[in-house]
């Protein structure tokens, strides 16, 4: 693919673009934070060097999937399309997760400042309000510049493998969620196998699995209503474990389904929750990580069910993880990755 | 060169100016006297006018990069406190290598009053003229002995099993003695990026040591829990002869 040279000028002076224009907005409209930039110069420029870089990264992640799309019309190339993507991807997240850190450690700094300063710039209840919300939002930023760099860590660390006791997991991630003051009102029920035999051991490090298993709990919980059921099934399943979590909430409309396990997929109705969109996807990077698969059902106002797949130690190997063919399968509104 | 009384000397070496010229003010705020280097060279010649009593230094900067600037503060026998600010998400591991000898470390984007509370703990801690305990390669607390670079430990005679993530964990536990630690400042030690959930990673890890350790959790001789807060290492910690 030709890319005109421009681009790449463009690309360098976005930020800055972006930085200046944030600049004069901010001298036109806001005068009471011209107050900040009195107390924490800064502060400001971090800020409008974190909404530059933003800005130039969801242009090139936009050219990033629309390039790799027309490539993936020769089914032979998906593959390596594929994997050239998931490199490439990597590469990017850890080359924005670095370009925005910078910037946030300033803004945490100069917000640390006028807090320090206090009095003297807190004149005003409104200011004491926008003070919050700048402070709310880099947390927000920093939320998503750490999930997107956990993801990129997880796809190249090394795993710490030893014997995991999941049943002992589900409960732990149980109690864990029954702190999430939504999940009080609904109805969770786990339940793991005692007889005949318990669930067997799997291969791997219980953290990361606790993680994975949480977070799709707390999805659940985030995106169902009071009264709503939240299962979490554990089963034995020829050489496999397979672990389920299932919901009767809102559902996911098939024609989103196919793009759940994305980075930063973010459905028509997560779109007024909290939440990065990084979730499944670190959700995914887990398990493919541990030699498994993961799968969702799901039917738009009736609930959805995720299922993840654990190979058990010493017993056949789950066929390779395809996690570049997203295929959906024969049945409407299924994906498996 | 300020005493405990004194205001504390500390040198900030970043070559983004948005992070200097937030966290100095901060810093002097907070009971410092502080000096800005931009750069690694900057910040050695710094070193050699002022003896501060300690030191910021940015990993990545251009030229002389943070590691390099403490490599040569440590050939160079200084022994002040230094906190390395990292870049990427790195673990304790990685972020306090030994033969670099940083006292702590923290990943950006940092909370500014961990910068203070590490900068504090490290200057409390300082052993003027002596390398910090995290560049000694061996180290002893009591019975307990530990070989830093083969990453083993043994108590009295008998060796430690213990998952390479505890190893870890007491491996920063030891060399941060009597210093609170959170459990979102162990989780970050042990991810390398914070963790959101499941700070029960760190008290299963903690779970663990005190086992090998044989220590009783209701009275703790070496890991106390500190209420609501984090854990403390509690045995009093020297180089091995």
């Amino acid at each position: 693919m030709k890319r005109p040279p421009t681009g790449t000028v463009l690309r360098v002076l976005a930020p800055l673009l972006a930085g200046a224009a944030l600049g004069v907005i901010l001298q036109a409209v806001a005068p009471r934070i011209r107050l900040y930039t009195s107390a924490s110069p800064g502060l400001v420029a971090g800020i409008a060097g974190l909404l530059g870089t933003a800005a130039v990264a969801v242009v090139i992640l936009g050219r990033r999937r629309a390039a790799a799309a027309a490539a993936a019309a020769s089914a032979a190339a998906v593959r390596q399309v594929a994997e050239d993507a998931a490199r490439d991807r990597l590469r990017f997240f850890m080359r924005l997760d670095h370009e925005l850190k910078n910037p946030l450690t300033a803004i945490r700094a100069g917000l640390a400042n006028i807090e320090q300063t206090g009095g003297m710039v807190l004149a005003s209840a409104g200011t004491v309000t926008a003070l919050a919300s700048v402070s709310a939002q880099a947390d927000r930023i920093a939320r998503l510049v750490s999930d997107l760099r956990r993801l990129a860590d997880l796809e190249t660390q090394e795993i710490e493998l030893a014997p995991v006791d999941l049943t002992g997991l589900l409960d732990e991630v149980a109690e864990a969620i029954g702190e999430i003051p939504a999940a009080r009102e609904r109805f969770i029920r786990v339940t793991a196998p005692r007889a005949p035999w318990p669930l067997p051991l799997v291969e791997g490090d219980r953290d990361l699995l606790f993680m994975a298993v949480q977070n799709l709990v707390a999805n659940a919980v985030k995106f169902s209503v009071p009264g709503d059921t939240v299962e979490v099934r554990a089963s034995e399943d020829g050489d496999t474990l397979l672990l389920e979590v299932a919901d009767t909430g809102a559902g996911i409309p098939a024609d989103e389904l196919g793009q759940v396990w994305q980075e930063l997929a973010r459905g028509a109705a997560a779109r007024s929750l909290p939440g990065t969109g990084i979730g499944l996807a670190l959700v995914r990077v887990i398990v493919v990580r541990h030699g498994g698969q993961v799968a969702i059902r799901s039917r738009d106002g009736q609930g959805t069910v995720v299922g993840i797949r654990l190979p058990v130690p010493g017993r056949a190997r789950i066929a390779p993880d395809v996690a570049a063919l997203r295929h959906d399968r024969d049945t409407p509104g299924m994906a498996a990755v | 060169m300020g005493g405990p009384a004194e205001r504390p000397v500390v040198i900030l070496a970043d070559d983004d100016e948005a992070i200097t010229s937030n966290l100095a003010p901060f810093l002097d705020r907070a009971g410092f006297t502080v000096h800005v280097a931009s750069d690694g060279e900057a910040a050695l010649d710094l070193v050699q006018r002022l003896d501060p009593d300690g030191c910021v230094l940015d990993v990545l900067m251009p030229g002389l990069d943070g590691r390099e600037v403490l490599r040569r503060l440590r050939r160079g026998g200084r022994w002040l406190p230094v906190v390395l600010l990292t870049q990427v998400g790195e673990s304790a591991e990685r972020a306090i290598a030994l033969d670099e000898g940083a006292d702590d470390y923290l990943n950006k984007p940092f909370d500014p009053y961990e910068l203070l509370a590490r900068l504090r703990a490290v200057l409390r801690r300082a052993r003027p003229g002596r390398r910090p305990l995290s560049a000694s390669p061996t180290l002893r607390a009591r019975d307990l002995r530990m070989d830093r670079i083969s990453r083993r430990a043994w108590l009295r005679d008998t060796e430690l099993v213990l998952t390479p993530k505890a190893m870890l964990l007491l491996d920063y536990l030891v060399t941060h003695p009597d210093e609170l630690m959170t459990r979102d400042r162990l989780l970050e030690v042990l991810w390398g990026f914070d963790f959101p959930v499941g700070t029960r990673a760190v008290d299963n890890r903690i779970a663990e040591l005190r086992r090998a350790l044989g220590d009783d959790p209701a009275r703790p001789e070496w890991i106390a829990t500190v209420p609501g807060q984090g854990y403390r290492f509690a045995a009093r910690v020297d180089d091995a002869l």
